[in-house]
């Protein structure tokens, strides 16, 4: 049984009694498990359907021809007509919708044009739609369900990489370090936004759109590895020299041992403080990456696209842009007041008072 | 607004190559201009004896019927005044003053050349291929010997005083033959398309083409004089010599060295002594005294500074901007400050549709293209998206009069005989997610390539109709060279593209329908497939059409002569490619619209029929007054009667 030691223990209740980045931690908990489910809340297919005595659950799994429910078309079923439908002909048929009824692709124009359309109770159009129909709230929980476990697997690619070259560097000193050192100086001068955009517009638009962010995340791993690797090098340096790596060794374990068993735990801290710092970057670059156009393609949801198209249309459809926005703004403090919660709760000075 | 891949494009990725050359080896080669470009260009004439002649006067043949269109209505409004500055604006600073050679074809060209300089002869704009002066008085055309016969205008002035000859014309030919200008399809075009020209005197001059399409004397009339006297310096630094000067003009406007602020702003000036101001069609036309451009990258910023009264006339063809941005019940429109109008015109269309690669696997499968055709709901498109504004386009030619097709029209969005098309090429299960799969397990899912980020939405509608139809359709936006680069390799599934035209008589077919520009080899002698045949890339045959029976009839259509014979053969072919299937016909603006302050004036009718926007003929002026008055009522809440006009006169039905 996994068990933690008593120091772990007393940085954990710190961090409980941070009460803004604690509540921040259980906001942004909360917001993850939403997205987990989020088929359930924000979707155009329907959450229960009862025909004919019968229960049908089209959330997950195969499409429903509408032929299924005695809709006269072979494409998939429109619940929302469906319902209408039901409640007219009182047959005892019936259809639970979800929260939003509506997928984040769909055009869904209520006036017969294509066009934004502001917030409305009315139609289940909490955020308005945006230029060609479609639910902005569909729109920024699935762009920002994508944005933010991008940034999760980025993240922990990236410290992947960093910690084993970085710890290496140090660990191992000599000419392995100079060599990488160098190789990192040359590499980190490579700016990183122009090498995803080139790289980016020649792969090709067959790919599925998880392929396409599967590769857009290498690539991003690919340029932003170094920046860890070197607070790592120190950290290690600064251990190697320490009595418990001199005894650890003595016992006869092995570098990969001492490494990841031993100094690694001591160096944590600064790992640790890094990390929602990492989680925002990756945010802030796919965000921009979209708003230049060089994202995810088109019809994916995402907060850059939402972003653009607010902007441009600042005027006459504020609500697009007030929405990405604000979305924007919260999650990007909440990751940041966890950071800094962290951070402080990991800080082995208690009262640290910075001249 | 939404910017064509004019077939000048593919031109003009020669010229950016080639100025990569000279570039690459402007190290080695240190060649300089002698100063005296005169025995060059003669020793050319006498190098070239066909193509160059001087003759007398008295060698015009006698019985030339001689005309000068000055029985056709004049243009614009004789209530114009002159005077006043025009305020306009563009995306990027022009990155030359050069009209010719690399970067020349860019947004600013028009303002030095296409809408300002004379041709010998000019197309009235609201008559079919009849002609009013330009540089020439006179002209005579003989059918026979594809000759046309011209008289210069002896008042024709340079803008720097010196007269227009026929001499200039003959340097013309060389200019644009010329390598230094680095100008392939220039050089290409004056190399293959015309015989022979020949000076008579300086003011009389003949040319002739090589063929006698029904139209050859639109493009002889069309031609335009180079100042030989200008380009002395003429040499292979020709580039970077000209990059900033400005070309003496026979038009109204110049541009002044110190108009020009590099990266902000330029602006023209109307010479006050035009040698045209007051000659029929042009003296109610060049009105501004001043138009100023000013730089302004993002559209949102210069529709604001239309809007603040910085920029006087902002074009409103999307949507977006006539209904959402500047809608009818604004208050700057109810006031009367800003007026809209809606024009129809009437010239060939931009042909915006899908284009199928035929030569793509399942794309080869006639059904599957038909099936295609029905499942891309550009109705739903047209009446959502672009609010019923625009029209289905029918064929890839529309808008050439009598050569267009009368009665074919696009296929309609219908399921059902979509599902009947995919099953009878084997798709006929439902996947887990709707489309389509055949027996091999292969799903119905196409790329559509496309350069234009404003038309994405366009395609993520079609997407969504698609799935209907159990047809994916996967969108690539692409940067515009990118996309078309692509498109010419042949690359691509489907493209979302449209070639640009200018006034032409009639279709074009050779380019984007004859084997020739899909394989090489298409076809074996007896007609029927060369199995060994490859791909032909950096064509505009996008479609990879290669039907023996077409090429054939494109054989045909090249070399006649006779209009009504082109004119079936046109209809022909256009049945022919309906039901190859292999574009989907998308849409067609038959209008242009646009906003502007009350101070800018038009004619009662305000524009003529074949203009492409409202300032391209340059029948508006600025009344300086009424600016004056306009900025005055709008601090003093003062409002004018709201003006919205339609003008339906040249709508086709």
């Amino acid at each position: 049984m996994f068990r933690l030691t008593p120091e772990t223990l007393k940085k954990l209740s710190r961090f409980r009694e941070i009460k803004r980045g604690y509540y921040s931690l259980l906001i942004l908990g909360f917001l993850f498990l939403l997205f987990v489910v989020g088929e359930l809340l924000i979707n155009n297919r329907a959450l229960i359907v009862s025909y004919e005595g019968e229960l049908y659950f089209p959330t997950y799994g195969e499409f429903h021809p509408g032929t299924d429910f005695g809709q006269s078309y072979t494409y998939e079923t429109n619940y929302r007509d469906l319902k209408d439908a039901f409640a007219e002909a009182d047959e005892g048929n019936w259809v639970l919708l979800p929260l939003v009824p509506y997928s984040p692709n769909e055009n869904h124009s209520t006036s017969g044009v294509f066009r934004p359309e502001p917030p409305s109770l009315e139609y289940r159009h909490y955020l308005g739609t945006d230029t060609t129909s479609r639910d902005i709230l569909a729109r920024l929980f699935y762009g920002t369900r994508t944005a933010m476990f991008f940034a999760i697997a980025f993240t922990v690619a990236v410290y992947g990489v960093g910690i084993a070259i970085g710890a290496a560097m140090g660990y191992l000193g000599g000419t392995f370090d100079l060599l990488f050192q160098r190789v990192i100086e040359i590499w980190s001068n490579i700016p990183f936004l122009y090498m995803v955009i080139i790289i980016f517009s020649v792969v090709p638009a067959t790919f599925a759109v998880g392929t396409r962010i599967m590769i857009l995340l290498v690539v991003m791993v690919m340029f932003s590895w170094t920046t860890m690797t070197y607070y790592m090098r120190t950290e290690t340096y600064k251990q190697k020299v320490r009595d418990y790596v001199a005894s650890a060794r003595v016992i006869g374990a092995s570098d990969a041992r001492i490494v990841f068993k031993h100094i690694l735990p001591n160096v944590l801290a600064t790992l640790v403080t890094f990390m929602p710092f990492t989680v925002i970057s990756a945010i802030t670059a796919v965000t921009a990456l979209d708003f230049l156009g060089f994202g995810l393609p088109p019809p994916t949801a995402s907060l850059g696209e939402l972003l653009k198209q607010g902007t441009s249309n600042l005027r006459t459809a504020p609500w697009i842009v007030t929405a990405a926005f604000s979305t924007l703004v919260i999650v990007l403090t909440l990751v940041t007041f966890i950071g800094e919660a962290i951070r402080e709760s990991f800080d082995p000075k208690k009262f640290t008072v910075y001249k | 607004m939404f910017g064509q891949l004019s077939r000048k494009l593919r031109d003009t990725f020669a010229v950016v190559l080639a100025a990569g050359l000279l570039v690459a080896c402007g190290g080695s080669e240190e060649e300089v201009s002698t100063g005296d470009i005169t025995q060059e260009v003669n020793d050319y004439y006498a190098a070239h004896p066909e193509l160059f002649q001087f003759k007398t006067p008295a060698d015009l043949p006698a019985d030339l019927s001689w005309e000068n269109g000055m029985e056709l209505p004049d243009l614009g409004s004789p209530e114009a005044t002159k005077g006043g500055t025009e305020y306009n604006y563009v995306q990027d600073f022009p990155r030359t003053l050069r009209y010719v050679g690399p970067d020349s074809n860019g947004a600013f060209r028009r303002y030095l050349l296409d809408d300002v300089t004379l041709p010998l002869a000019v197309m009235h704009p609201d008559r079919e291929f009849e002609f009013f002066p330009g540089v020439a008085t006179e002209w005579a055309v003989d059918q026979d010997s594809a000759t046309v016969y011209a008289k210069l205008d002896p008042d024709a002035r340079w803008s720097d005083g010196e007269p227009v000859t026929a001499d200039d014309f003959l340097f013309t030919f060389f200019f644009y033959r010329s390598e230094y200008i680095v100008a392939p399809w220039y050089n290409n075009y004056y190399s293959t398309t015309f015989a022979n020209i020949t000076k008579y005197d300086d003011h009389t001059l003949s040319v002739t083409m090589n063929t006698a399409k029904p139209d050859f004397f639109y493009h002889i009339l069309d031609l335009r004089p180079e100042p030989q006297h200008f380009y002395n310096d003429l040499g292979p630094d020709f580039v970077e010599r000209y990059q900033w000067e400005f070309v003496p003009t026979t038009g109204p406007y110049v541009i002044r060295d110190q108009d020009v602020v590099q990266g902000r702003s330029i602006s023209l000036t109307r010479q006050d002594d035009w040698w045209a101001k007051d000659k029929k069609f042009y003296r109610n036309r060049y009105n501004a005294d001043r138009i100023v451009i000013n730089v302004i990258r993002d559209p949102n910023n210069a529709f604001e500074a239309f809007k603040r009264g910085d920029i006087d006339q902002f074009g409103l063809n999307l949507a977006e901007h006539w209904y959402e941005k500047l809608p009818n019940n604004d208050p700057d429109v109810q006031a009367g400050y800003i007026q809209k109008e809606v024009f129809y015109n009437q010239r060939p269309r931009p042909n915006y549709g899908l284009w199928v690669n035929t030569s793509r696997p399942i794309l080869s499968d006639q059904h599957i293209r038909e099936g295609i055709q029905y499942a891309t709901n550009f109705n739903l498109v047209i009446e959502q998206f672009f609010r019923g504004d625009y029209s289905r386009l029918n064929t890839a030619s529309d808008g050439y009069g009598e050569f267009s097709h009368p009665t074919l029209a696009a296929r309609p969005f219908d399921i059902d005989q979509a599902l009947e098309h995919f099953a009878m090429a084997g798709f006929t299960e439902r996947g887990s997610d709707g489309i389509l799969v055949n027996e091999e397990g292969q799903r119905l899912a196409f790329t559509i390539t496309t350069g234009y980020q404003t038309l994405a939405d366009v395609l993520t509608i079609l997407r969504e109709e698609g799935l209907k139809a159990g047809l994916e359709f996967r969108i690539e936006v692409l940067d515009q060279t990118a996309a078309w680069k692509k498109v010419q390799e042949k690359q691509h599934d489907i493209a979302l593209v449209a070639l640009g035209v200018g006034v032409e008589m009639y279709p074009r077919f050779w380019d984007t329908m004859h084997s020739d520009n899909a394989y090489d080899d298409a076809f074996l002698e007896d007609g029927s497939v060369n199995p060994d045949r490859e791909v032909k890339v950096q064509t505009n045959n996008m479609e990879m059409v290669a039907i023996y029976e077409m090429d054939q009839i494109i054989d045909q259509y090249t070399q006649s002569n006779d209009r009504e014979a082109m004119m079936e053969m046109s209809h022909q072919m256009l049945e022919m490619h309906h039901n190859h299937a292999s574009f989907v016909p998308g849409f067609v603006q038959d209008f242009y619209r646009v906003g502007h302050w009350r101070w800018v004036r038009y004619p009662e009718f305000f524009n003529h029929r074949t203009s492409d926007s409202a300032s391209q003929l340059y029948v508006h002026w600025i009344d300086s007054d009424m600016k004056e008055a306009t900025l005055e009522a709008r601090d003093n809440g003062e409002a004018f009667e709201p003006v919205i006009t339609e003008h339906d006169q040249w709508r086709e039905q």
